[in-house]
């Protein structure tokens, strides 16, 4: 089994998931018997690459071009694609995200590989290993199994624990023969700066729901979540309303969470936004209304108007 | 100008997830079907086009007969045509039902081709970008705005990402997926869902499409996740809530 681990970077740093799929690959090499490898894209991306090379991977393939200064699924696609012809890869992984659920199945139908998507799990069936994902919102899990050649996996990073740290791989540069191509062109991002940590990653959340009734609350919200040193994450119908950019939204169409502590502030618990943080440790639930679903699944509960509750525990905190 | 764009009938998304479970896989029929909530919006999207030239949508469902209202209901939005594949039985994984539409496509020779950016009940996210690959077209996933250029050869779209919205310059034909905040579709109105019976569909197997037929990935088997972990403690105000989360060192 010869592995390859599609490492990323974000903003110009590597993605904290990439520890996820790291992990995975360990797992895998482990139980089969093989041997894993990663690669890194960008544009001047040398200090990243040498961060990113402790965990015992054979080789790093470094693919450094102006093609890639941005994110773009046609170009990657053909990069990894290159890359795993040449070396004979049969195992690509990589970490869920937006990205990755972008350039993964693109990559799919070029290579013509079975894919699974946002995986939770490894089991082994019939002596094969096959893979365990979320599906119908989270609701169910499946196992699927792979029988192509090539298997491509995207890994929930919130499923997986922490890599172990091993040497540096052979650092490889690879040129992936991609220019700039004119299918398509990156024109901006669009971005609300924020000083608070990193939703994706952050060890606590407070969230926001429609019941704080306007944007105008999101300045308390903020402090709350400053005293806790938290990230603020929100519901489709806050983000729906204008009230926060999407990037904020936790849920089956946002982000997937899994915080030390989350705090669902005015959030009924849909179970389109309780997908995105069943893998929080504690979730606290603040709402008036008793019946609530998201008190079924909440650890602590609060009955209770959000108004009066969330000024006094920015005094207490 | 002509454009296709994808439905899927999916278990309606309020399902108790046992019940799915067990019809997913065959041993029971109790469950509702809906057409897809994001192909709702990608017809929405078509038809807000017609404004600009856009005087042919054709929908494509990989489905049987028995989930035909479902894609009516789509039509009746105000498509003007379907093409239906009958999987005839099969099990069909995202890169055959890509294959499938890829073949439609080619026959078709499409502006581009408009999809939602996901099925609720498989949650793959896979067939638009895997089509988008079969076809060697750019690709443009989560579309929350969409604009053509002036002589309508390239549309700029803005793609929601983990980052924030990104915006691209993206070449026709494309493959475009849609996300939630693209638009709000539509009723289909009763008389509209009367006409739509009279529009033409084009029926098709899976079998007579020459795609390989083997699965490149299957299912072996379902669970419901862990509950999460015992009772709820309910706290009587923020200082017991406070001193609750501090008793359990969440907070300092
Ligand atoms: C295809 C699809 C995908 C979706 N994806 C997502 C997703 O990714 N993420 C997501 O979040 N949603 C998603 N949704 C939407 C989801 O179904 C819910 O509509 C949404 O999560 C509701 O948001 P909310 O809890 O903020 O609002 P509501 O459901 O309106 O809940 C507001 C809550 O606030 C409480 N409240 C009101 N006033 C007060 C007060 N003064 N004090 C205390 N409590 C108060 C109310 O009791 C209520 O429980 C999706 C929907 C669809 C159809
Ligand atoms: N059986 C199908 N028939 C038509 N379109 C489909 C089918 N399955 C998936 N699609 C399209 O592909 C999108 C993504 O589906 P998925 O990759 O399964 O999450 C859906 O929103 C549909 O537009």
């Amino acid at each position: 089994m010869k592995i390859l681990v599609v490492a990323e970077m974000q903003l110009g740093k590597l993605k904290p998931s990439n520890r996820a799929t790291i992990r995975m690959a360990q797992d895998l090499a482990a139980q089969n018997g093989g041997t894993f490898s990663m690669m890194l894209v960008g544009h001047q991306i040398g200090d990243a690459a040498s961060e990113l090379n402790n965990f015992g991977a054979e080789t790093l393939y470094v693919i450094d071009a102006p093609a890639f200064e941005h994110y773009l699924a046609d170009t990657l696609t053909d990069a990894i694609s290159k890359l795993v012809k040449e070396y004979g890869f049969d195992r690509v992984l990589g970490g869920e995200a937006t990205t990755a659920r972008d350039f993964f199945p693109r990559l799919a139908g070029a290579l013509d590989a079975g894919m699974c998507r946002g995986v939770c799990g490894l089991t082994q069936v019939d002596g094969s290993t096959c893979y365990q994902r979320p599906v119908f919102s989270g609701m169910a899990l499946r196992t699927e199994r792979i029988h192509t050649p090539i298997h491509l996996i995207t890994v929930d990073p919130t499923a997986m624990g922490e890599p172990d740290a091993g040497g540096a791989g052979e650092v490889v540069p690879f040129d992936a023969g991609v220019s700039a191509n004119e299918g398509v062109q990156f024109v901006e991002l669009q971005r609300a700066a924020s000083e608070r940590p990193d939703l994706s990653v952050a060890d606590r959340v407070v969230g926001a729901g429609r019941g704080i009734k306007s944007a105008d609350y999101l300045d308390t919200i903020g402090k709350l979540a400053d005293k806790l040193g938290a990230a603020v994450g929100a519901t489709r119908a806050v983000v729906d309303a204008g009230w926060l950019p999407n990037e904020f939204q936790v849920g089956q169409t946002g982000k997937a969470i899994a915080p030390k502590l989350y705090i669902a502030i005015g959030i009924s618990g849909a179970v389109q936004h309780a997908a995105g943080i069943r893998g929080a440790k504690t979730i606290v639930a603040i709402n008036k209304d008793a019946e609530a679903p998201i008190f079924k699944i909440a650890d602590i509960g609060l009955v209770a108007d959000l108004f009066d509750v969330v000024p006094q525990l920015i005094e207490n905190l | 100008m002509k454009i296709l764009v994808t439905v899927k009938p999916v278990a309606d998304p309020n399902t108790p997830p046992a019940a799915w479970i067990e019809s997913e896989q065959g041993k029971s029929g109790s469950v509702n079907y809906v057409a897809n909530y994001f192909d709702l919006i990608a017809v929405e999207q078509a038809i807000q086009f017609k404004d600009m030239g856009v005087d042919d949508i054709c929908i494509v469902s990989v489905t049987d007969e028995s989930k035909m209202a479902q894609v009516r209901s789509a039509i009746a939005m105000g498509a003007n045509r379907a093409t239906l594949i009958d999987p005839e039985d099969r099990k069909l994984g995202a890169y055959q039902l890509a294959a499938a539409i890829a073949h439609v496509v080619k026959k078709e020779q499409p502006a581009f081709v408009l999809m939602g950016k996901q099925a609720t009940d498989d949650d793959a996210s896979q067939v638009g970008p895997i089509l988008a690959g079969i076809l060697g077209w750019p690709q443009a996933t989560f579309v929350s705005q969409i604009e053509f250029n002036d002589d309508k050869s390239r549309v700029k779209v803005g793609r929601e990402t983990d980052e924030g919205v990104e915006v691209l310059d993206v070449k026709l034909p494309a493959v475009i997926t849609c996300d939630l905040r693209l638009n709000e579709p539509r009723y289909a109105t009763l008389p509209n869902l009367i006409k739509s019976k009279k529009a033409p569909m084009e029926r098709l197997k899976f079998s007579e499409l020459g795609i390989d037929e083997n699965p490149r990935v299957t299912v072996e088997g379902y669970s419901l996740p862990k509950g999460r972990s015992g009772e709820t403690k309910m706290v009587a105000d923020a200082s017991e809530l406070v001193a609750t989360l501090k008793e359990m060192k969440l907070v300092d």
